[in-house]
């Protein structure tokens, strides 16, 4: 995590305090190296001499609105931005990430949300291009690897279908959570998931039959009646 | 335009009928007043008549029966009888000029005309031919001769002329009602964009430019009206948006700091749960601040409404998962109850989640002890509709107070003032479905729970 700390973040915002607030967050947080700006024409001046790696826009500004400014720096700069405003409306919105902003924060902010954002937007920016992969993980005494899509158990492998393997994952990433089967159904299908259900509660069955020791008292794969699905994750590898 | 159409319809059958009765009683009029006197008296060819049949011979001597000599005395009329070989046999009150002896030439001639300016009738007799003669200048003699095939024609020919006066009469009337309509038919479609609210500008000449201005004024009066009713929505709209602005910047200072200090280490406990405080009650402010600019928008029908078709089923499983997946505390219970998949409306689909979000939120924030809550989407018995009702079984609220509860809070239809809350929640619901052609219906009683029931027109 610490590398991205080392970028050089342009912070635009003519309110001095909110200013001074964010620049303390992120200082806080290990960023060190940050550029504060006031006015359109300020910023404009840093991201020429400066070249910083991020920029946090503020839309309302003295000299003109951050969307402006965005499409300046877009001539010649490709930087991730992220809008912080007090304008929250959708269109407002829209037309902040329709010009190509890589996030919207609206005001009032917690600034945790606000260093979080940063830092997944910077990890996805500046990563090493690396192939994703997905993951592996442990139910009781069967492995799931998603990546092979193999369940692993009792020296047996299982292998999972495209359509389990897709709900496996969508289970996996909100593990512990209930997913609606909706969200399942539309994960697999499309859009055009409704009328799926009867299909998808077969899948389910499978996929117990592979991941389950006991599949008709499932352990890891609930059924939350009328709702959906969750998945228990105890371990993870 | 079937407004112009009727009207000319109208107009015509009422000029038909103003000419058929005009008809009616000009042969009234014809026959009373004006052929009234044409046979005053007695017609002259009854009184010859007579005249023949009551002169009879008694050997040499000729009698005129009295009746008979009364209407001649009563049309001072004379008579004469012409035997057949042109000499006057008898005679009554004769003029003295006329001659006493006729030849066939002369009678043919006065049989036809005058004998002398005296208008005269002839009718046979056994011994000759009686004439009977009125004064001069008291008759008119006029003969007709009529073709037998014109004669025989004639009740075709009137039925023709008859039909023909009436034809004549439709065409009439519909060609001045034509552009009676021509004129009126602006001014009707003027009318017709004032109901609808829409600006009209007639052209002010002919018979009706008093009218055409009246509605040019009243819809420039209109239009005035409603930029003004607009500009002031969209002030107080305005006025609303910038004050949840201008409150934002501060907000997110006292989120900010209050957050930073709950989170230091170097902060006492103590100290860090006042700022732990301070960070709730800005987020209350924050949510407020949200809710009063949405409320004011829907308010004013100034949010624009990004529909699609939406399951309602799918709605209502999200956000009950979403509650449960939410750490929902463990005093509460929520179910959902899906009679049908069937539920299909066009809707905003973050308004309406934010509408049900807000109903079970309101379950939570009203029972703080904890309630069963129930959520069911179903389909209205009518088939329409799709209803969304959520139920919970606390401690629900005085029957009397539930039409406040849709009220803007502080708003004059109000009665009572608020207990808790910020008291957005319910009128945003409202307002929400009301911007999806629903309602929200709300029942509920002490000790009784509340049911909210979501109404919306359902989409095919």
């Amino acid at each position: 995590m610490e590398e991205w700390k080392q970028k050089k973040v342009l912070l635009v915002e003519d309110e001095l305090e909110i200013r001074n607030m964010i620049d303390g967050f992120l200082r806080k947080e290990g960023f060190s190296r940050i550029f504060h700006a006031g006015s359109c024409k300020e910023a404009l001046v840093i991201c020429t001499s400066d070249k910083p790696d991020v920029a946090i826009l503020d839309v309302m500004l003295p000299d003109g609105d951050g969307f402006g400014l965005l499409t300046s720096i877009r001539r010649f700069s490709q930087i991730p931005v992220i809008f912080l405003s007090a304008r929250g409306e959708d269109e407002d919105r829209l037309l902040g990430l329709g010009l190509g902003a890589d996030d919207y924060i609206v005001k009032p902010f917690l600034p945790r949300e606000l260093v979080l954002r940063l830092l997944v937007i910077l990890r996805r920016v500046y990563a090493p291009p690396q192939i994703d992969r997905l993951p592996v993980f442990q139910l009781g005494d069967s492995t799931i690897d998603l990546e092979a899509a193999i369940v692993t158990r009792d020296h047996y492998e299982y292998a999972l279908t495209a359509k389990e393997h897709a709900l496996l994952r969508k289970l996996y990433e909100n593990r512990g959570r209930i997913v609606t089967s909706d969200a399942l159904c539309q994960s697999v299908w499309g859009d055009d998931y409704y009328g799926y259900e009867n299909t998808l509660m077969v899948h389910m069955r499978r996929i117990r039959e592979k991941i389950e020791p006991c599949p008709s008292a499932p352990e890891y794969l609930l059924t939350v009646r009328g709702l959906g699905y969750k998945l228990l994750v105890k371990e993870e590898l | 335009m079937d407004g112009a159409a009727r009207i000319l319809r109208r107009y015509t059958g009422a000029s038909i009928l103003i000419a058929v009765f005009l008809l009616i009683v000009n042969y009234i009029i014809l026959g009373t007043f004006v052929f009234k006197g044409m046979n005053e008296g007695s017609p002259p060819i009854h009184v010859t008549q007579a005249v023949a049949e009551g002169l009879h011979k008694n050997s040499s001597h000729y009698t005129l029966e009295p009746n008979a000599q009364e209407w001649l005395q009563k049309s001072q009329a004379w008579a004469m009888l012409i035997a057949n070989d042109g000499k006057v046999i008898w005679d009554y009150a004769i003029p003295d000029q006329l001659p006493r002896t006729y030849s066939l030439a002369e009678v043919a001639q006065f049989s036809r005309n005058y004998l002398q300016d005296y208008p005269v009738f002839v009718w046979e007799h056994e011994l000759g031919l009686v004439v009977v003669g009125y004064p001069k200048d008291s008759l008119a003699k006029y003969q007709f001769h009529f073709p037998i095939s014109w004669i025989s024609d004639l009740p075709y020919r009137l039925l023709a002329l008859l039909f023909g006066n009436i034809l004549l009469a439709a065409l009439l009337s519909l060609f001045i009602g034509s552009r009676l309509i021509r004129a009126i038919r602006p001014l009707i479609s003027g009318i017709h964009a004032l109901s609808e609210d829409q600006h009209t500008h007639l052209e002010a000449k002919g018979m009706f430019s008093g009218i055409a201005r009246s509605i040019n004024h009243a819809s420039s009066l209109l239009q005035e009206k409603n930029a003004l009713l607009k500009a002031r929505d969209e002030a107080r709209s305005n006025w609303i948006a910038g004050i949840s602005h201008d409150i934002r910047t501060p907000l997110s200072m006292v989120l900010g700091y209050a957050s930073e200090l709950e989170e230091s280490d170097a902060v006492p406990f103590e100290q860090q749960q006042k700022a732990s405080i301070i960070r709730k009650q800005g987020e209350k402010l924050r949510s407020l601040v949200s809710d009063l600019n949405l409320v004011s928008m829907l308010e004013y029908e100034m949010q624009p409404i990004h529909t699609k078709p939406l399951r309602l089923s799918t709605l209502a499983r999200q956000i009950v998962t979403d509650f449960l997946n939410n750490d929902l505390a463990e005093t509460f219970t929520i179910e959902l109850d899906v009679t049908t998949e069937q539920c299909l409306v066009m809707g905003d689909e973050k308004l309406l989640v934010r509408a049900i979000t807000n109903l079970v939120q309101n379950s939570i924030a009203h029972n703080p002890l904890g309630c069963h809550i129930h959520v069911q989407t179903t389909v209205s018995p009518n088939q329409r509709n799709a209803l969304l009702i959520i139920t919970d079984n606390g401690k629900g609220i005085e029957q009397s107070m539930l039409p406040d509860l849709m009220e803007l809070p502080y708003s004059s239809k109000r009665k009572s003032p608020l207990h808790n809350g910020h008291g957005l929640g319910l009128p945003m619901v409202a307002r929400i479905a009301s911007a999806h052609h629903g309602h929200l219906l709300l029942t509920s009683d002490s000790g009784k729970g509340m049911t909210a029931e979501l109404c919306f027109p359902l989409s095919s």
